[in-house]
């Protein structure tokens, strides 16, 4: 520990004292602890004592030091409070809410009804309404541990993990195309969608989540799953065809050390790219050290990821291929290969002429960057088949023809799955320099691998604990940088990772973290409202094994989060702002969660799981404009769940974007929730709401007999609720006028049935949009 | 019921910054205008507003309502035309006569190296494709590919050292329109919203007339909000009988149903109000569907062209087939921002647009063609009407194009000098500031880099732009990042 003490005072000087000194100093340091020479340990660690003192008694240079802010120190052993009032608290996190609400004078909301816990819970862990059975069968069963076995059988449901891997998808800015001019597909992000659909549904320990989205690649290369985790780093916009590959390289780390830094830590480093963080103690250095962990990475558009089986039968399969087809692929090539190499060169003339230096220098003599430029540039490089037919004589054509004719009836086994991951070169990394300015052309001093100086103080570096645990550890940091970066983030001592997600997840189920800024624990954050709380919540997060499923079930079985969303005007006026979690929040269903109940309740949700994104129709005006949507040509793919379908950066899918939908450039931890004329029209109009009434509509008069109970079906359906006497009778009227109306304007394909209650087919169906545009639908108390 | 929110509010979890409490708001508040503009939308939105009694009947009025900005505005509104694809200054707007001496040779050396999309550096100059006049009592000089507009050069100030930071296109239409090359900031539209509001609640602060033949490259983002509130982003409008998505009831819904339909979910959400819940929320969204229905009338009218005069159409051009799309944009803009719409951007070009790598003549000449009558037509209209004192014209692309040629009669993208103008609203005509070097390559005198473009815009518009920030993640963001100058002498 002493050591790593010298370690942190040198990563401090470093940042204000002149970097040659400091390098001096440092390399004494390496050299003392090769050799293990004591005296000279001793001296190099009395030298970087006094640079420390200097940086720390100097505070017009560099950033300021912070080292008590609250989300640096490690999460407080806290035991949940004394309150005045015993019988309310269901667990121990209600004693810490209610010990706030009794120091203001004030007394938690009463309990939610039975239709309105099940249509929250439900919502809130799989963002589909209950069915009219569930809600009924909950509403009745008096049994004690009924609430208990709901939430079991919700965390149970396949839909939970789709639910939440929307959450995840939101912070890492998950799209399937690269944006910019061309916005191309990326064949294979969607691995990426279901790898966190899984390990949401897994209830994968989230240390683990967070090492294989970090360094899956290095840690655990054999597995899919993990290799496909790393794809977190590509996921952001990516101008693939850039006329400057040493910048898109950049952006590309910037991005990656950008989200890693906000997403798992909740610190905004951006700011320290350019300068020293105004208001954070992040220093330049920080930023660029940081980063550096990364440098060694190739960005791997496509990689394959076959499990060993596969890869034994794809083996087999390509031999008996192989053997089967050497002689006609002998004499196709000898055909095309004057034609390949004319192709290529005119590629190749294309790139920027370092990129066309990269391609033209044989591959076991490139650089790291090179390699990097080399497999980012490869799309471009590609022609088609087409093409190359096209550039061929017309005789050539033909006997090609012929050729691939007969290729083709040579058996060929399927293509391995394909992922977006990270992949280290091998051999030295490419250096890491301070950029003056966040720009490459202006590089400083050279940072190594290493964390922020105000978080490492914690004895977290990673110099620290290859030192504490020998050699073996060193060893990984040179060659698994990464490695050593996710042990950092999901260490059990790093002060912010546990806080940082049990707050996103508190976020979810209340519609505001604990502390109000997600992604911002830093300086400039909001203070958390329940700090005790939040340090005992982040503590059970880690004392139960990270799992994020006992996470949900302990929040919500507390009494807090079970209380009704109505107010007592005291409360209103004492807490406007419900900071004290003194009543559960209403919220309005995200855009995703609006368009699943529609389809769900029409009982025409497609429950299909996984796979590539999907295209259900849009507006033909806008897809005619945008250029850039092909509706999927299966009718099924249409009522599949939101979240699979095709995230298009440059063409959100409108009917999310009017519910405020993040746009997928930059990470979002927390969407907006707008009411707006938009959204109206949407409801109103759209053809997925007019869709959704109309199958609503034919399903009320297949499943209830009377007006009346289909009158209530349609309300439990899509309210979770019976309707009151007052609207019973308002929905008489209206069901009569509409019928009126309609059977003067009859509804396309639809037959009116006069039936016993003289209501039109078409009036239900208006009676169901009315309801899909009741606020009471798009909210959930 | 005076709660009427349209458009834009923002809500309980809004993008921005949400206060944790008031005081904490109040503190952050001193960060800049942004915050002070987001508390008044808060509270207009009654989310700030603590309200004791609980009644949700309390006073509160449209979060995009028509603000003032820092200071007395000099240009009310926006017109931004938008040329995609980068159309050519030195074949436009900035005649160089060394480009006649010297061309068929390559550039001299003396001009250093600098950055092409396509390798052309090196590549012989190409002298301009038409011959320059001068016009007006300004005796500002304009090639003959612009007759029309050459009637007004006395309303333009025309800017020559326009400069930007890319040779791609949307790495450029995207600093053009949000201050960044890289995607996903908000655009120059969507933060004028987020600094006035609307004038009409009607209608969106910001439209987005795109071009027919298909959107700019870069896409969507280059209307986006980027980190500022979702309702700031530009909402697309069409000519037809579909202007606006989801605008017209669907299909098989007669108008009287429509009204009957609307009218009973409002009146079960008022019951459901009546119940003396605390909802705020439910105020909003029965606002929100009365409006909803207002556009559906009001927004086919904004659009209806019939209206218009035939001496109108035939001042845009709505008579002849080359001109009639394009003009037809033009007149609907003016309709728009006569209606009190805060900004409207028209594009000009389809995904290539002015792009002329190859055949720059015909290019060039189709799209003056379609282009030069309607911009005239609508200076000369909006001044017949007196709005062009109030309105401010932005004409540009980009980028510019490079003097030397690509292939035999094409030329590359040139982001390093362009020309764009100004005009109307606050704006000096009949001036031209800065210039590019004796070829067109670079700009070299009083240079306007896009920032100071943006920061001379949002000066016309009210804003410091140094003060209109929008805090996101930890840090107050502005259109013009850390840079921006306004240029003072654009200024009347």
């Amino acid at each position: 520990m002493e050591e790593s003490r010298v370690r942190v005072h040198a990563r401090f000087a470093r940042a204000r004292i002149a970097p040659g000194m400091v390098r001096v100093i440092q390399l004494r340091l390496e050299f003392a602890l090769a050799v293990k020479r004591p005296q000279t340990l001793r001296r190099c660690q009395a030298l970087l004592a006094v640079c420390g003192l200097m940086a720390l008694t100097s505070p017009c240079l560099g950033a300021p030091m912070a080292p008590s802010h609250w989300a640096f120190v490690a999460p407080a052993r806290v035991e949940p409070p004394a309150v005045r009032d015993t019988s309310w608290s269901r667990n121990p996190i209600d004693p810490f809410i209610l010990a706030s609400m009794e120091a203001s004078g004030l007394a938690p909301a009463t309990a939610a009804t039975r239709e309105q816990l099940i249509r929250r819970a439900t919502f809130g862990l799989l963002g589909l309404p209950p069915t009219a059975e569930e809600r009924d069968a909950f509403v009745h069963d008096r049994s004690s541990g009924a609430y208990e076995r709901l939430i079991d059988r919700l965390l149970a449901s396949p839909h939970y993990g789709e639910r939440w891997a929307r959450h995840w998808l939101d912070l890492v800015r998950y799209a399937e195309t690269d944006g910019f001019e061309h916005d191309a597909l990326r064949p294979h992000a969607w691995r990426f969608r279901d790898y966190v659909i899984k390990s949401f549904n897994e209830d994968k320990p989230y240390d683990r989540f967070v090492r294989e989205q970090i360094a899956g690649d290095e840690m655990w290369p054999h597995e899919p799953d993990a290799v496909t985790a790393t794809a977190f780093h590509l996921l952001g916009p990516d101008m693939v065809d850039s006329a400057d590959p040493v910048q898109r390289r950049l952006n590309t780390l910037n991005d990656a050390t950008d989200t890693t830094a906000s997403v798992f830590l909740g610190l905004t480093f951006g700011c320290a790219r350019c300068h020293h963080h105004k208001f954070e103690p992040l220093t330049q250095q920080d930023y660029f050290a940081m980063q550096a962990f990364f440098a060694p990475a190739v960005f791997q558009r496509e990689m394959p990821i076959p499990t060993a089986f596969e890869q034994a039968a794809h083996d087999r399969g390509m031999e008996r291929y192989r053997t089967g087809a050497a002689a006609t692929q002998k004499s196709l090539h000898e055909l095309e290969a004057a034609y390949r190499d004319k192709l290529h060169a005119e590629r190749l003339a294309r790139l920027s002429p370092d990129a066309r230096l990269a391609h033209q220098t044989p591959k076991e003599k490139r650089t790291t960057e090179q390699e990097g430029t080399v497999a980012e540039t490869a799309p471009m490089m590609r022609f088609t088949d087409s093409e190359l037919a096209r550039s061929m004589s017309v005789e050539d054509q033909a006997r090609r023809t012929r050729l691939l004719e007969a290729l083709k009836k040579v058996p060929k086994p399927l293509p391995l799955p394909m992922t977006m991951a990270l992949q280290n070169k091998s051999g030295p990394p490419p250096r890491t320099f301070v950029l003056a300015r966040g720009d490459f052309n202006h590089p400083e001093e050279e940072m190594r691998p290493g964390f922020p100086a105000v978080l490492a103080g914690r004895g977290l570096e990673p110099a620290a604990q290859a030192e504490s645990q020998g050699s073996r550890i060193q060893r990984l940091a040179a060659h698994q940088p990464r490695t050593a970066l996710a042990h950092w983030i999901a260490s059990t001592e790093n002060p912010l990772t546990a806080r940082v997600m049990v707050n996103r997840i508190w976020q979810h189920h209340f519609g505001r973290g604990l502390v109000s800024t997600p992604s911002d624990f830093g300086t400039r954050g909001a203070v958390p409202t329940h700090p005790e709380l939040l340090d005992w919540l982040a503590r059970e997060f880690v004392a139960r094994a990270w799992s994020v499923k006992a996470m949900h079930k302990l929040i919500l079985l507390s009494s807090t989060y079970q209380q009704s969303s109505h107010a007592s005007s005291e409360t209103l006026a004492r807490d406007p702002d419900n900071r004290l979690f003194s009543r559960q929040n209403r919220r309005r269903l995200e855009g995703e969660a609006v368009r699943d109940s529609l389809l769900a309740i029409s009982g025409r949700l497609n429950r299909h799981k996984g796979g590539p994104g999907v295209s259900p129709p849009i507006p033909a005006d806008l897809a005619r404009s945008s250029k850039s949507w092909t509706t999927s040509t299966d009718l099924a793919h249409h009522t599949r769940r939101s979240i699979y379908i095709l995230a298009r950066r440059n063409l959100r899918f409108p009917f999310l974007e009017v519910f405020d939908a993040p746009d997928s450039n930059l990470s979002c931890p927390e969407r907006g929730s707008s009411t707006t004329a938009p959204q109206a029209l949407t409801l109103l109009n759209s053809d997925e709401a007019m869709e959704a009434a109309r199958a609503a509509a034919r399903r009320l008069l297949h499943e209830a007999p009377t007006a009346e109970t289909r009158v209530a079906l349609a309300f439990r359906l899509v309210l979770g609720r019976r309707p009151t006497a007052q609207e019973q009778g308002m929905v008489g009227d209206f069901l009569k006028s509409s019928s009126r109306r309609s059977s003067e304007v009859p509804a396309p394909n639809s037959e009116i049935r006069a039936a016993d209650s003289g209501v039109t087919e078409a009036a239900w169906a208006e009676l169901c949009r009315a309801l899909f545009n009741l606020n009471a639908f798009v909210y959930v108390d | 019921m005076s709660i009427d929110t349209g458009w834009s509010c923002l809500g309980p979890s809004g993008t921005g910054p949400r206060p944790a409490s008031r005081r904490d708001f109040l503190r952050r508040a001193g960060g800049g205008f942004g915050l002070l503009a987001l508390a008044s939308l808060l509270d207009r939105d009654g989310l700030l507003a603590a309200d004791a009694t609980g009644s949700p009947s309390s006073p509160r009025t449209q979060p995009l309502d028509s603000r003032s900005p820092h200071f007395t505005p000099r240009a009310r509104r926006v017109i931004f035309l938008f040329m995609s694809g980068g159309p050519s200054h030195v074949d436009l707007f900035d005649p160089k006569p060394e480009l006649i001496r010297l061309a068929g040779q390559p550039i001299p050396e003396s001009f250093g190296t600098f950055k092409t999309r396509r390798n052309v550096a090196r590549n012989h100059l190409l002298p301009p494709l038409r011959p320059f006049h001068a016009h007006g009592q300004s005796g500002m000089e304009v090639s003959d590919f612009l007759p029309h507009l050459a009637e007004h050069v006395d309303d333009l100030c025309l800017l020559r050292g326009c400069h930007g930071d890319s040779v791609t296109h949307p790495e450029s239409v995207y600093l053009m329109n949000t201050g960044s090359i890289l995607m996903g900031r908000g655009s120059l539209g969507a933060w004028a919203s987020y600094g006035l509001g609307t004038e009409n609640q009607n209608l969106p602060a910001f439209v987005v007339l795109p071009d027919p033949g298909g959107w700019p490259k870069g896409g969507a983002p280059a209307w986006g909000h980027g980190f500022l509130p979702a309702t700031c982003q530009g909402t697309l409008l069409r000519g037809g009988d579909s202007p606006m998505l989801d605008l017209n009831r669907p299909p098989g819904v007669s108008a009287e149903q429509q009204r009957a339909t609307v009218d009973f979910v409002n009146a079960l959400n008022r019951e459901h109000l009546r119940s003396g819940e605390f909802n705020p929320e439910l105020g909003a969204r029965i606002a929100a569907y009365e409006l909803a229905f207002r556009m559906q009338s009001h927004a086919p009218e904004v659009i209806d062209l019939a209206r218009e005069s035939p001496a109108t159409r035939r001042l845009y051009g709505l008579d002849r087939q080359v001109t009639a799309e394009f003009g037809t944009r033009c007149l609907l803009a003016r309709r728009l921002v006569e209606a009190g719409v805060r900004f409207v951007q028209v594009y000009c070009g389809d995904t290539h647009g002015w792009d002329g790598h190859s055949r720059m003549e015909e290019n060039h000449s189709r799209l003056c063609a379609q282009s030069d009558l309607p911009i005239a037509g609508l200076l000369k209209d909006l001044k017949a009407r007196g709005l062009l004192d109030s309105t401010l014209v932005i004409w540009g692309g980009e980028f510019g194009r490079m003097p030397m040629s690509e292939g035999s009669d094409g030329r590359d993208h040139n982001p390093h000098g362009f020309s764009m103008w100004l005009a109307g609203g606050g704006v000096k005509g009949g001036q031209t500031l800065g210039a590019t070097d004796a070829v067109g390559l670079r700009a070299a005198e009083d240079k306007a880099h896009v920032h100071d473009i943006h920061a001379t815009i949002l000066h016309l518009l009210g804003f410091d732009h140094e003060r209109l920030t929008f805090r996101h993640n930890s840090r107050d963001e502005r259109l013009t990042d850390v840079a921006g100058k306004v240029i003072g002498r654009v200024l009347a």
